[in-house]
């Protein structure tokens, strides 16, 4: 599913933030990264966004090469994915339903099938009471809720998630794991950057490591079999 | 719960591609439709959102539109003011030098005979020299030439107000057919300079029109930047959910469109109004001259054709704002 192939990430001026990286995340599996500030986590989750280009080696999404995907190919490229971040990235001036709406939105969703799958997602993370509201009117976890609606609602393959949890007390992270559980249960890949160890320790996921842009432990390879 | 429905195997995917191609292709064009109407309405909204900063816009627009149109309707006013009077011309006829006192009789005689003719009026190349003389100043150089080299003419003034042109030159025709008649022409000389007084007054227009109109394409363009900018984020996340470029420009070419229509709407009612009113004037002051000229308003040709020009710069003006600006948002 996704493939990192001695892949390397050198900042224009800055030193490597990713440096011969080699992975493989199989489809349908739910995989944390983790490490250091610095160490290159959300550096790999643009790779993989396609926010920002490898500056060598292969990155292979269900066998295609995406290095070379033309620009014009990256806005279809993108509705395969869902993400998920840190500072959720909702619209402030939009109701939560206009939040969830717009991957449909944007890929020309006929309106009766926007609703219908807005309200699926936002059922999904028990927020269906406040589709009418504005994101300002709703808690820290509740727009991080609303954010990873909008990661699914357009049904990724592959939802990515960079610190999902990261302001959020050990409770309600602990139900936005879970959540993101259920979407592996049902097929999906995901890859979640985190610094939150103990959380993760207690999943029993694949963990990889990331230290100074390398891969220094990777708990799927020595742990799972795949 | 989102439930099961969201595996998604590759077959389940092509089959449901293929069923969605027979059967929404009618859905995706009505989808798109209602895209582009739900867009139109959100930029509206926007502007309606900040009636200041629309209103001064718009205004601004308005009035650089409405310059050159005044001026443009003003030119095409004066053209038709002049072929109207084309037709109340004197005729001036040019005799041969050689002609005698008898034969200029003869000639005054056959020329009053002519149904079409009102009054004649004879000058001699004597009078001629002496009224050129008069009016030029050329006095001493002229009293050095030893033959008068001005023909004797006939001034003629036809019967009715105003022939039709081909009235005019069929009259012109049949004074030249006059023997010792050497050329006859309708006088035009003040015509002429109305003439050219027009082609300035249009090349006037078409530079005041160009700068006014790079102007509208500059107010336009920095207002979708304004906008590009206060929505920087949001056009940064549609782009990270899969929006393409042209889904990010359209909302920003659509609002530089309405402002350019509603700026020319308001030209259109500022030279509407403004004609309206001087109209009233005009017409009483041509009344008093006994003349039928009418001023001629922009008409809805005119404003039609003026909206639609404000619509263009409108929709150039954002499509170059959005193509500068568009490109400095993060991601590609
Ligand atoms: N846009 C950028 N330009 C230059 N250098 C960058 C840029 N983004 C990140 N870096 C550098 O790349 C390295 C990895 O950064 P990255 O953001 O991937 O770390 P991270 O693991 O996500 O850290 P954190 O846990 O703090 O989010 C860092 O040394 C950082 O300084
Ligand atoms: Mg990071």
């Amino acid at each position: 599913m996704i493939y990192f192939d001695n892949l390397s990430k050198r900042y224009p001026g800055g030193d490597e933030a990713l440096s011969n990286i080699n992975l493989q995340i199989n489809a349908g599996e739910l995989a944390f990264l983790t490490g250091h500030s610095g160490a290159g986590k959300s550096t790999l989750l643009k790779l993989l966004m396609l926010l920002e280009r490898p500056s060598a080696g292969t990155l292979l999404i269900n066998g295609k090469n995406i290095n070379r995907l033309a620009n014009s190919k990256i806005p279809s490229y993108r509705r395969q994915l869902g993400v998920v971040f840190q500072d959720h990235q909702l619209l402030m001036d939009r109701s939560v339903f206009d939040n969830v709406a717009l991957p449909l939105q944007v890929a020309g969703q006929p309106r009766k099938e926007i609703g219908r799958r807005v309200r699926a997602a936002l059922d999904g993370v028990g927020l269906l009471s406040k589709e009418r509201h504005s994101p300002m009117m709703l808690s820290g976890g509740e727009q991080q809720r609303v954010g990873i609606a909008r990661a699914v609602v357009h049904k990724p393959r592959i939802l990515l998630a960079d610190e999902p949890t990261g302001n959020l007390d050990p409770a309600l992270s602990a139900e936005i794991m879970a959540l993101f559980r259920r979407f592996q249960d049902v097929g999906v890949t995901v890859l979640i950057a985190t610094h939150d160890i103990d959380l993760i320790n207690r999943m029993k996921n694949r963990i990889i490591r990331l230290h100074q842009g390398m891969v220094v432990d990777d708990g799927g390879i020595d742990g799972s079999i795949f | 719960m989102m439930g099961v429905s969201m595996v998604q195997s590759s077959d389940t995917r092509s089959r449901r591609g293929g069923a969605g191609i027979k059967v929404g292709l009618i859905a995706g064009i009505r989808s798109a439709c209602g895209h582009h109407l739900h867009t139109i309405q959100d930029s509206f909204n926007r502007l309606a959102k900040e009636p200041l900063q629309t209103i001064m816009t718009t205004s601004v627009i308005a009035i650089a539109l409405s310059l050159p149109a005044t001026l443009f309707v003003t030119v095409d006013n004066a053209r038709q003011l002049g072929s109207s009077f084309e037709s109340f011309s004197q005729i001036t006829a040019y005799l041969a030098s050689d002609t005698s006192s008898k034969q200029v009789a003869t000639i005054k005689q056959q020329l009053e005979a002519i149904p079409e003719v009102k009054s004649v009026v004879y000058i001699s190349p004597d009078q001629a020299l002496e009224e050129f003389v008069h009016s030029s100043g050329f006095g001493s150089a002229l009293g050095s030439l030893e033959a008068n080299p001005l023909p004797p003419v006939f001034i003629i003034t036809p019967k009715a107000e105003s022939p039709m042109p081909d009235q005019a030159s069929q009259l012109v025709n049949k004074i030249k057919l006059i023997t010792q008649v050497e050329d006859a022409q309708l006088d035009m000389l003040w015509l002429q300079r109305l003439q050219s007084l027009t082609q300035i007054g249009q090349k006037i227009v078409l530079a005041l029109g160009a700068v006014l109109g790079m102007g509208v394409l500059v107010i336009i363009g920095n207002s979708i930047r304004l906008a590009i900018h206060s929505r920087r984020q949001e056009i940064t996340v549609v782009k990270l959910v899969g929006g393409t470029d042209a889904y990010v420009r359209r909302p920003f070419l659509y609002s530089g469109l309405l402002m350019g229509l509603m700026g020319a709407m308001g030209a259109s009612l500022i030279l509407v109004l403004g004609f309206w009113w001087l109209g009233a004037s005009i017409t009483h002051l041509s009344e008093l001259y006994g003349s039928q000229y009418r001023l001629n308003g922009p008409g809805l040709q005119g404003c039609m054709l003026l909206v639609a020009t404000g619509g263009v710069l409108g929709l150039c003006g954002s499509w170059l704002a959005v193509g500068r600006h568009l490109k400095g948002i993060k991601p590609k």
